[in-house]
């Protein structure tokens, strides 16, 4: 069993570590969880009693990990992104830093897709943190209903529940700030980066080879959601093509959130 | 008892009814939802919820939980921030909310596998009720809007794709 376990182990461990720093936000909190998910996944092996997949017994161990840390249970605003960048406006290091990531890093490409999957982990972050788990667990790592029910250890109708609302409220969220699929979105950073990072390209071009950008005035919006979480699911965010720049995005934004927090606990 | 003899048994299929006596003032609605209870229950205590799919009301801040105040705005009064207390709370049963003028309860009935039948009901009175009676707006239709907003949503989320 040790060893089925470690093969599960190795075959999962890409999609574990994706799934926890889309919970957390952090790589520091990600490597930590993966490796405490491993080492309780060891010691306790003998209990696993063939009552789900092994990967859905991991993913468990891996949620109830991600569930008590304080990074995953700090939720954000809808705005994330907003005040996030109006911090980096205002931060002159930051610019120089991210440019230097592009121009020496091997993955430091800016695309517009990955800077999607990006937003919608920001997002995904201001929904209950119950909510943002159902929602990775079913949209992008396919497990069922009921494999759910086994790693969250709660009701089908709960988790029924949660995948809904967690829906309902990243399409209206996403309706009104995403000027990808909205002209009157709010949000204009997958553009504003674009020109920043990418100047030659000619972001309509870029925009329309994105088919939820290309249908967006004839797609319903669960159809929307639907391929916005398919773009999810293609991008490893630490494997990618632009991981080092979007990763460290996501650096930014958590401390900047953290701060956030400190001063309204002050 | 006084279920018996109330506008409870009497209201089906989602239309409300509304029985008015010189001392209070009684609407109620029933309607057959096909979702299993914890649906519906996980609906109706989910307070900051509501307004996403109920379009009746227009907030309810707090907890729903035994003895917790709420404050809740509806659209039948949008200025006035109602204060109440849940005063009973019963899971997948029984849920009911009130001031000291009136309660809200609803129930939910399990009929078998599949469907269950919720109902809601409102009694407002007391010795005083004769003098402000004129200026509470009728309940009907905001009770049958509730009722369909609860079995779409509901149904909605139990036919999802597992």
């Amino acid at each position: 069993m040790r060893a089925q376990l470690d093969t599960e182990f190795e075959q999962c461990s890409s999609q574990l570590r994706a799934y926890i720093l889309r919970i957390t936000a952090s790589v520091q909190d990600t490597e930590n969880i993966v490796q405490e998910t491993y080492l309780k996944a060891v010691s306790n092996i003998e209990t696993f009693k063939s009552q789900s997949t092994l990967k859905t017994w991991i993913f468990a161990i891996a949620s109830n990990l991600a569930k008590d840390n304080l990074r995953a249970q700090k939720r954000w605003t809808e705005n994330v992104t907003d005040i996030c960048k109006a911090k980096a406006l205002a931060d002159p290091d930051y610019f120089p830093e991210v440019l230097h990531i592009q121009a020496t890093s091997p993955q430091g490409l800016f695309e517009i897709k990955e800077h999607i999957t990006f937003c919608l982990t920001c997002i995904s972050k201001s929904l209950p943190l119950e909510q943002q788990i159902c929602i990775f667990l079913k949209e992008i790592y396919d497990f069922k209903v009921n494999e759910i029910t086994k790693i969250l250890n709660i009701s089908e109708a709960m988790v029924k529940y949660y995948l809904h609302t967690a829906r309902a409220k990243m399409i209206d969220i996403f309706d009104k700030r995403c000027a990808l699929i909205n002209k009157e979105g709010v949000c204009h950073q997958c553009s504003e980066l674009n020109g920043v990072f990418n100047p030659k390209q000619n972001f309509e071009i870029e925009k329309n080879k994105i088919e939820m950008a290309r249908i967006a005035e004839k797609g319903d919006k669960q159809h929307l959601l639907d391929l916005r979480l398919q773009i999810v699911r293609e991008i490893d965010p630490f494997q990618s093509a632009g991981s080092d720049l979007q990763i460290h995005h996501l650096e930014h934004n958590r401390k900047v959130m953290e701060n956030i927090f400190v001063k309204s606990e002050e | 008892m006084l279920m018996a003899t109330s506008t409870f048994s009497m209201a089906q299929n989602g239309k409300a009814i509304t029985v008015k006596k010189t001392f209070s003032r009684e609407t109620s609605v029933s309607i057959d939802i096909k979702a299993d209870a914890a649906i519906v229950w996980t609906l109706l205590t989910n307070a900051a919820d509501f307004p996403r799919w109920n379009s009746t009301i227009l907030s309810i801040e707090g907890d729903i939980k035994q003895g917790e105040k709420i404050k809740l705005k509806s659209t039948l009064d949008p200025k006035r921030a109602f204060k109440l207390i849940v005063k009973e709370f019963e899971p997948e049963i029984k849920l009911s909310w009130g001031d000291g003028k009136g309660t809200r309860t609803y129930t939910i009935s399990k009929n078998g596998k599949e469907t269950v039948t919720f109902s809601m009901t409102e009694k407002i009175g007391g010795l005083m009720f004769p003098m402000y009676a004129k200026y509470i707006p009728p309940f009907d239709k905001s009770f049958e809007q509730f009722a369909a907003d609860l079995k779409k949503e509901a149904e909605t989320i139990y036919n999802a794709k597992n």
